[in-house]
């Protein structure tokens, strides 16, 4: 991506909101394709119509289809007696469970949350409405149950060149617990989300979300460190992603294949010569 | 409580008795290890002190009769019942005799089941014993310092120093530390109690820079950390941990890098009990889920398992040495110092040995 000065006037506001997420970046140089393909004969009217079919073409194809397919692929993987192990709040890992029991597949989930958002609970909700049986736990509890899960399913935010994942931070802790108990993990992760960078740890390229959302507790009270901004010593620090590596996941699941993570590349090169 | 221990001991020391048993069955989450220690120590003198008998087997007899009325079997209690192991062990030590000890026939008159009585009658026994009480009492108050002053052999300037929710032992040793040398703590904030937030509050009070992050942060940033310093509820006899919950997952992140993993505990805490289940209930212990759901989500509580274990089993390949108050050791090791501790028969507290059973089927 260009330095921020001189990306176009809605990219740099974007970014000055919140940092650019990878499926982001990817969509604006997409569009800004599609941007330059456009031939100058055309009006201002239909050069815009053709833009927004452009922009709706890449919704359909990239994030529903490839939602619908990596669903028709991952669905077969569940097995009876299954119990799969979830972390945090995904919108395709979801879809892909409630498709799942829509199959009469009988399973049950293990939901693993971590502090400070807790979006699993909602995951819970989720499941339990839909009568799929869930448990519960914090992710300091995942080499507790480890031992009776049978897969892992995890969402990517992206897939770097070097196969490293990207997810929501504690999706490294996740897969190392699973392969050390050699349960397999599955990611699934819609092209969109496959990144030129290559990065081999969490650090050099990470988002700060608000570290004060690390005090909540449960009942609203204080935490002995509620005061940590009077105190010089004391820093917070709320990681929003983390990379696992490629020897932790045992395979990718994307809309046009099911991968190891290292074809990354391929992936990739796929995706420059179509545009 | 056992007609035998009934038969031997006041009125006032069986109240004694059963007022110990009741503090150990309440508090188990908030009672600090070295409180109680000291505690079962003062208990026991008294029951030595005051109840009726004559050669050491039998006193033997009665401390294992009073065990088996406390609530030892818990898995809060690791830290009494290594305490009543030293106590007969110095019970043993003491009716054997000194120049048993010292000759090359004591090592293995340790290991017979039958205690040759010396020549010592119950009063000269019992100042024997009570001053070896006096003795580990002394050790106790000590094991702490002897821990936090190895600090500055194990901390370097400008360290990154990753710690794990709260331990009172930790928290000194890095506070002695900073006296001489300028280092960095990163601490898991241990969810769902946040005992990491008490830490860390603590530890920059004492002048240290403190980080706190979440527990799904580790693998993150446990690359850029230089070692793990962790403390523990128990230490096993082949090396393990039981720690708190999240530690095992700390440690193999801290062995996927190479980042080593160092243990500072007091030997009270070293147990002769091995893993004897990979069945994690039955290993450990799980608390109420208040903690981490709301009641306010009263819906999902009952349609969800939630479990909120108490406990990690963390294998001893994962540490790389134990600082305790006799020095730095290898996991390895510690077979040694456990035979040193405890006698054999003791590891099972509630073992009898063979005479005992042919003098109870006698009765």
């Amino acid at each position: 991506m260009p330095p921020i000065t001189t990306r176009p006037l809605f990219c740099r506001y974007l970014a000055q909101c919140r940092m650019m997420a990878v499926s982001m970046e990817n969509f604006i140089k997409h569009t800004k394709v599609q941007v330059a393909k456009i031939s100058p004969d055309l009006t201002e009217s239909v050069a815009k119509e053709e833009l927004q079919q452009s922009c709706d073409n890449f919704f359909r194809e990239n994030i529903y289809l490839a939602g619908k397919s990596i669903t028709e692929k991952a669905v077969e993987r569940v097995v009876d007696g299954d119990t799969i192990l979830i972390y945090k709040k995904s919108q395709l890992i979801l879809h892909i469970l409630l498709e799942a029991k829509a199959r009469n597949k009988n399973f049950r989930v293990m939901v693993v949350d971590s502090r400070p958002d807790l979006s699993g609970v909602q995951s819970c909700e989720r499941l339990t409405a839909a009568g799929i049986p869930c448990s519960y736990v914090y992710i300091n509890s995942c080499t507790y149950v480890m031992k009776k899960v049978t897969k892992v399913m995890l969402a990517a935010d992206a897939l770097l060149a070097n196969g490293y994942v990207l997810g929501p931070v504690g999706t490294a802790l996740i897969g190392l617990i699973s392969s050390t108990y050699n349960k397999p993990v599955i990611v699934c992760c819609e092209t969109y989300k496959f990144s030129e960078r290559v990065q081999t740890d969490s650090i050099l390229y990470n988002e700060l979300a608000d570290p004060d959302s690390m005090l909540k507790t449960l009942n609203e009270e204080d935490t002995p460190v509620s005061n940590w901004r009077d105190c010089p010593n004391t820093r917070l620090v709320n990681l929003v992603y983390d990379t696992t590596p490629p020897a932790l996941v045992s395979i990718v699941i994307t809309e046009i294949a099911e991968l190891p993570c290292t074809s990354a590349p391929v992936v990739l090169r796929r995706g420059a010569v179509k545009m | 409580m056992d007609p035998f221990l009934l038969k031997k001991i006041t009125r006032d020391t069986k109240s004694q008795l059963e007022e110990f048993a009741l503090y150990l069955s309440e508090n188990k989450n908030e009672r600090r290890s070295y409180v109680s220690v000291v505690k079962t120590i003062n208990v026991f003198r008294d029951l030595i002190c005051t109840a009726e008998w004559v050669t050491g087997r039998e006193l033997i007899k009665i401390v294992k009769c009073y065990c088996k009325y406390l609530p030892l079997s818990q898995s809060n209690e690791t830290d009494v019942s290594n305490v009543v192991r030293r106590i007969l062990k110095i019970i043993r030590e003491e009716s054997v005799g000194p120049e048993a000890t010292n000759s090359a026939d004591g090592i293995s008159a340790f290991f017979k089941t039958d205690i040759k009585p010396c020549n010592l009658g119950r009063s000269d026994l019992q100042d024997n014993i009570l001053n070896s009480i006096v003795e580990l009492l002394a050790e106790l108050d000590t094991s702490k310092s002897n821990i936090v002053n190895m600090a500055l052999e194990h901390i370097h300037s400008n360290e990154r120093i990753l710690t794990y929710g709260h331990s009172n032992t930790i928290r000194d040793f890095l506070l002695y530390g900073r006296k001489a040398r300028d280092f960095e703590v990163i601490v898991c904030e241990s969810g769902p109690s946040l005992k990491g937030h008490k830490m860390a509050a603590e530890l920059s009070e004492g002048g240290i820079k403190t980080t706190v992050i979440a527990d799904s942060a580790a693998f993150a940033i446990i690359h850029a950390v230089n070692k793990v310093i962790i403390g523990t509820h128990t230490i096993m006899a082949d090396g393990a941990l039981r720690a708190t919950n999240g530690v095992h997952q700390v440690a193999m992140a801290a062995k996927f890098f190479s980042v080593p993993v160092i243990v500072c505990a007091p030997l009270y805490k070293l147990s002769p009990t091995h893993l004897c289940s990979y069945d994690p209930d039955a290993f450990n212990k799980v608390i109420g889920p208040e903690k981490m759901l709301n009641f306010s989500n009263a819906n999902l509580h009952s349609k969800v398992l939630i479990s909120n274990p108490d406990f990690d089993y963390v294998p001893s390949d994962l540490i790389e040495l134990f600082i305790t108050n006799t020095g730095g050791h290898a996991p390895s090791y510690l077979y040694r110092i456990i035979s040193e501790l405890y006698h054999p028969e003791d590891y099972d507290l509630d073992n009898m040995c063979v005479e005992d059973v042919e003098d109870e089927m006698a009765t």
